[in-house]
């Protein structure tokens, strides 16, 4: 009945600052010397300190920067290849805790996106997203050690070759696995969807503890170790480049890549996905059953396609993460880890691709780095006297973390900390600017 | 005339009170009804695979019917256990429609409530010199009130301002809200003497009761009941009774009964929604919170992390029983208690070892919240309804 | 021809009967009113037409094939629309994405192609926008189509839900009561458009309608039903003179008077 609030123009001084600096000579200038700046400060001082830790944050929003000016696209590109593709990389030979940590953002940044078709497009709330990343992880693990001869017995692990193979394998168990999971509980109204995939998520987890009886499959609570990698097939070529990388350094980089990769891939068929027929389905799914059901949308269907697709990609990382981490157990697939992709998307908005990647990369700081240093300044200053509780390690403390995340986000910004379309909805309304097509 | 007047009120006011009585007792007979069929039913069954398996192995059948009463002496706990717990859920869902995802968290801070004045009572020296009826009378008091407030706060906080959300936020605030309690706890907990892993002291209640004595080969295998067992069970009972007084027999439960129906319209007829919501988690949370006392007492120790799972059981229960039904609620809190002990003791036996019990027996009970969900999502008591568009 | 035939169709929720033994025809290319009080089972009626509710008893004829048994959406694909009484937009979609919505049946892209983005892709999604478009023009909303449809006045979103009904080519589209809440004004652009569904789209109308002079002006046939049974059936002139009419909207008295 109201209609939109004429648009008032950009008043604020944060807004006008964020207007002149995202667009015209001062944003191409702004961006550069800020990609310049973090850059040359990283490189020249690569240790692992709470200093470094703040230029390496400033650097991954650089790359938000530059998503959110209204620049030539051509030059965001570069200069995000020239961020992501160089710099980055090249810090990480510096120092590896920092690319790990870039490493870790993008397998989470994947999952989130995964669970965002799910949760954020088609409205369905799963709570046991871990498990499907389990199947891909423990695919991999099984078939990739001696452990796949205690399965059967006599046979042996798949060559190291083969991992690039078991990532679509991953990829579609992964979605298998979400069909069987989705057929039987998808016609169940939203809330008993959320307890039914909780239970899964918990039934994976006792599997894996469990069956390693009465035939060893998943090797039970000690879980799988020396889990094979693929061959470095660059190593030669960097070393011809005068690079001067061991193993190690080498693995970091490779897949630090293939991360990112993967990540480039998910973004760019989740949002293909979101704005074709298929995604429209699930968000009218989403706004109102009843009435997408009366569009022709067949419900079950589209939703098991969901299930299935945000699945699959659990199921293609966790291939990569085992071969990453090198060991796996059932601990690392616990429900936690399920809520904080949850509350991932949560921070990112339902629904929306960069919020949510944004969203992933904020939440694996602040377990990795931020949390860690609180712990570090808290223990510094107990030291000198100060009442804080005996055995309070922020680290250790990530459901209140998440929780808080998710109440107060619920509460006071259910749209998420990047509300994507309303800025497109206003950008539109006063620039006229086409709406479609700058992808 | 006057005579015969007062005659005909005195039979009104009789058949009145029979009629409460019946409100109020019923529920309770068919729930003895169903634990002597859950009982009857699960015991027959493993009679039969037991005989089939005693062909290749002659002592599994001596062994299953020599544990069989204290497996059911189990079940009958665990059962009570989540009938209890299952109550929470099963009324918030029927004022709200929503599921209070936090509700297993308010039933393990019963628990620490508990074991928090069995600890202050210890450092007394009242422990031991109490009247253990005084003691649980106590401890129940203390963690029914603080669970029940504890509810009704998070209702405030968390939920009220979202009630006209779309359903997933509020469900997404109740999992939040799930995890700061937990995590709140563990912070009150490990910063006190009670420690992550807190003492739950009681004081002594005498030895195990004896019931029979069941001859297996040389040996004689005693059914026992403990003592604390015997606790749980009574005051179980005696609070479900309570509970049913409450909602069928006072005016209080006539207005939940009638905001459960429709809200629109009680609160038309003068009822004030908010405050009976309030009440609803008010209950809900300090019969939760009972339970976590009576759990924690029997177990002997609490933790900030326990009322998960045992939360996401009672849940089970409820629909099981029928969500938003309360005599569904215990009845479901029964039949899945006897499952899970019935799964836990014997699924070992049955296999040779290959499987074990207690791991599998939380997969049987996800797996029959799932079945029931899939075949019967109006549950055991429930009524179908139909969505009205 | 007979574009719809339900016959003997009954609907029984615990021991209240809904509908009961309801024969309904409706004729390809007419404007046909179903009213009733408050309550005579006309919604639960276009529900089980919709496929929403199966029926206890009796079937439904549609295009010559029975639906009856059909699910919502299977219904729908086969060309059957509806509005709602209580209008169901998806709030948080642009109008041309509603729109685009109720398209789906006709979109045919398989997986793959959406993945890769390719022309025959393209050339779908530009002839949808397109159509979208046009059909945003029919009920003159084109220049709003970016906005979220939960801004639109209510006007606006009424006439949004029929141009989603009509992405899918519908053959039959179903009326909820579509001016309920509407002032007068709006109410004559509503009836306005209504007609020209049938004239200018070719689509047979049946709507459910409480404002008997949108009513007696708009239809070729009214059908009534009180308590769940249809008690009278013809143009506007004998509707308007059947004493049984009469009495389910005035009461008894009023029948044996009028």
């Amino acid at each position: 009945m109201a209609k939109n609030p004429p648009h008032t123009p950009e008043t604020g001084l944060w807004n006008q600052l964020n207007a002149w600096m995202t667009k015209g000579p001062a944003g191409y200038t702004f961006l550069s010397l800020y990609t310049l700046i973090t850059s040359a400060l990283l490189i020249t001082n690569p240790r692992t300190s709470l200093f470094t830790d703040i230029v390496f944050v400033l650097f991954l929003l650089l790359i938000l920067a530059i998503y959110r000016s209204r620049l030539d696209m051509r030059f965001k590109v570069g200069l995000a290849v020239v961020a992501l593709g160089f710099v980055l990389p090249y810090f990480g030979t510096l120092n590896p805790y920092y690319i790990d940590v870039a490493t870790q953002a993008g397998i989470f940044a994947t999952l989130a996106m995964g669970l965002n078709v799910v949760v954020g497009f088609a409205g369905l709330l799963d709570l046991g997203y871990v498990a499907f990343y389990a199947v891909g992880a423990y695919l991999w693990s099984i078939f990739s050690t001696p452990q796949i001869g205690n399965m059967i017995s006599g046979a042996t692990p798949v060559g190291e070759g083969w991992f690039y193979l078991f990532i679509i394998i991953g990829l579609m168990v992964g979605g298998l696995f979400g069909v069987l999971l989705g057929l039987p509980v998808l016609r169940l109204r939203g809330d008993y969807l959320a307890i039914v995939t909780l239970g899964f998520g918990e039934v994976i987890r006792v599997l894996a503890v469990n069956l390693d009886k009465p035939i060893n499959i998943t090797n039970g609570a000690q879980g799988i170790k020396d889990i094979e990698r693929p061959p470095l097939f660059f190593a030669p070529a960097l070393k011809a480049l005068g690079f001067n990388l061991d193993n190690n350094q080498l693995y970091q980089l490779f897949f630090y890549f293939m991360v990112l990769l993967v990540v480039l891939i998910t973004m760019l068929v989740v949002g293909r996905l979101k704005n074709s027929r298929i995604g429209r389905a699930w968000t009218a799914i989403r706004e109102d059953e009843t009435a997408a059901i009366a569009q022709g949308i067949p419900l079950v269907r589209m939703k098991l396609m969901a299930f299935a697709v945000g699945a699959s990609f659990a199921g293609a990382m966790g291939v990569i993460f085992a071969s990453k981490q090198l060991f796996i157990n059932p601990p690392t697939f616990d429900l936690l880890r399920s809520i904080s992709i949850l509350s991932m998307v949560i921070l990112g908005g339902l629904g929306n691709i960069p919020g949510v990647i944004l969203g992933a990369v904020l939440v694996t700081l602040l377990n990795l780095q931020i949390l860690p240093r609180i712990a570090e300044i808290l223990r510094t200053a107990k030291e000198a006297g100060l009442p804080i509780p005996q055995s309070f390690d922020p680290t250790q403390y990530q459901r209140l973390l998440f929780g808080l995340l998710m109440i107060l986000m619920m509460i006071f910004r259910p749209e998420g900390i990047l509300p994507e379309d309303r800025r497109r909805q206003e950008l539109h309304d006063h620039d006229d600017e086409p709406v479609e097509g700058q992808a | 005339m006057v005579a015969e007047a007062n005659v005909s009120k005195q039979n009104l006011q009789r058949q009145r009170t029979l009629q409460t009585l019946r409100t109020v007792f019923m529920p309770l007979g068919q729930l003895l009804l169903f634990i002597v069929g859950s009982a009857a039913v699960l015991g027959l069954i493993v009679v039969v695979v037991a005989f089939f398996l005693s062909r290749s192995d002659p002592k599994i059948m001596q062994t299953a019917i020599a544990i069989l009463p204290q497996v059911m002496i189990d079940g009958m706990v665990r059962g009570f256990l989540f009938a209890t717990i299952a109550l929470g859920y099963t009324m918030v869902y029927g004022v709200l429609e929503f599921i209070n995802f936090a509700h297993g968290e308010i039933f393990m801070v019963g628990g620490f409530v508990g074991a928090g004045v069995a600890y202050l009572l210890m450092q007394w020296g009242l422990l031991s010199t109490l009247p253990w009826i005084v003691f649980i009378v106590i401890a129940i008091v203390m963690g029914m009130t603080v669970s029940g407030l504890l509810a009704m706060a998070t209702e405030r906080v968390a939920y009220r301002p979202l009630r006209n959300s779309p359903r997933l936020v509020p469900l997404i605030s109740a999992i939040g809200m799930s995890l700061v309690l937990q995590d709140v706890v563990r912070l009150i907990a490990t910063s006190s003497p009670l420690g992550f892993n807190a003492r739950f002291e009681t004081p002594n209640f005498g030895k195990p009761f004896q019931i029979a004595s069941i001859p297996l080969g040389e040996r004689a295998i005693p059914v026992q009941i403990s003592p604390k067992a015997v606790i749980f069970i009574v005051a179980a009972m005696l609070m479900l009774l309570a509970l049913n007084y409450l909602v069928n027999a006072t005016r209080l439960g006539k207005a939940i009964r009638a905001v459960a129906q429709d809200r629109a319209t009680a609160s038309l007829m003068g009822i004030n929604v908010n405050q009976i919501i309030s009440l609803t988690f008010l209950i809900g949370g300090a019969l939760g919170g009972a339970a976590g006392v009576l759990f924690g007492m029997n177990i002997g120790t609490v933790n900030p992390y326990m009322g998960f799972i045992p939360g996401l059981k009672a849940f089970t229960a409820a629909v099981l029983g029928g969500i938003g039904n309360i005599t569904g609620a215990m009845v479901g809190g029964i039949v899945l208690g006897f499952l899970e002990a019935f799964v836990a003791s014997y699924l070992s036996l049955f296999t040779g070892g290959a499987f074990s019990g207690a791991s599998y027996a939380d997969i049987a009970a996800f797996s029959i919240l799932i079945l029931i969900l899939i075949f019967r999502p109006e549950g055991l008591l429930g009524e179908s309804t139909t969505q009205k568009v | 021809m007979a574009l719809l035939e339900a016959s003997n169709i009954t609907k029984v929720f615990g021991g209240l009967t809904a509908v009961n033994d309801v024969t309904l025809t409706i004729d390809e290319g007419s404007i046909v009113s179903v009213i009733g009080p408050n309550g005579a089972g006309k919604t639960t009626f276009f529900n089980i037409l919709t496929g929403i509710y199966k029926p206890d008893k009796g079937d439904v004829r549609f295009n010559g094939q029975s639906i009856a048994g059909l699910r919502p959406d299977q219904i729908a694909a086969r060309g059957m629309r509806r509005t709602f009484q209580n209008i169901r937009l998806f709030p948080n979609m642009t109008v041309l994405e509603n729109v685009l919505v109720g398209m789906h049946t006709h979109l045919r892209a398989p997986f793959w192609n959406i993945l890769l983005r390719n022309r025959s892709l393209r050339l779908e999604e530009g002839k949808a926008r397109d159509k979208s478009r046009e059909l945003l023009r029919f009920v003159g909303l084109d220049d709003k189509r970016d906005n979220l449809a939960k801004n639109l006045p209510y006007g606006d979103q009424r006439r949004l839900e029929i141009a989603r009904a009509l992405a899918g080519d519908p053959k039959l589209i179903l009326l909820d009561e579509p001016t309920a809440g509407m002032n007068p004004n709006e109410t004559v652009e509503a009836t306005h458009l209504i007609r020209r569904l049938r004239d200018e789209r070719g689509v047979t109308v049946v709507l459910i309608e409480h404002d008997m002079r949108l009513v007696m002006s708009i239809s070729e046939r009214i059908s009534v039903l009180d308590y769940g049974t249809k008690i009278a059936e013809g143009d506007g002139q004998v509707i308007r003179s059947n004493p049984r009419v009469i009495e389910a909207y005035l009461g008894k008295a009023a029948g044996h008077h009028g």
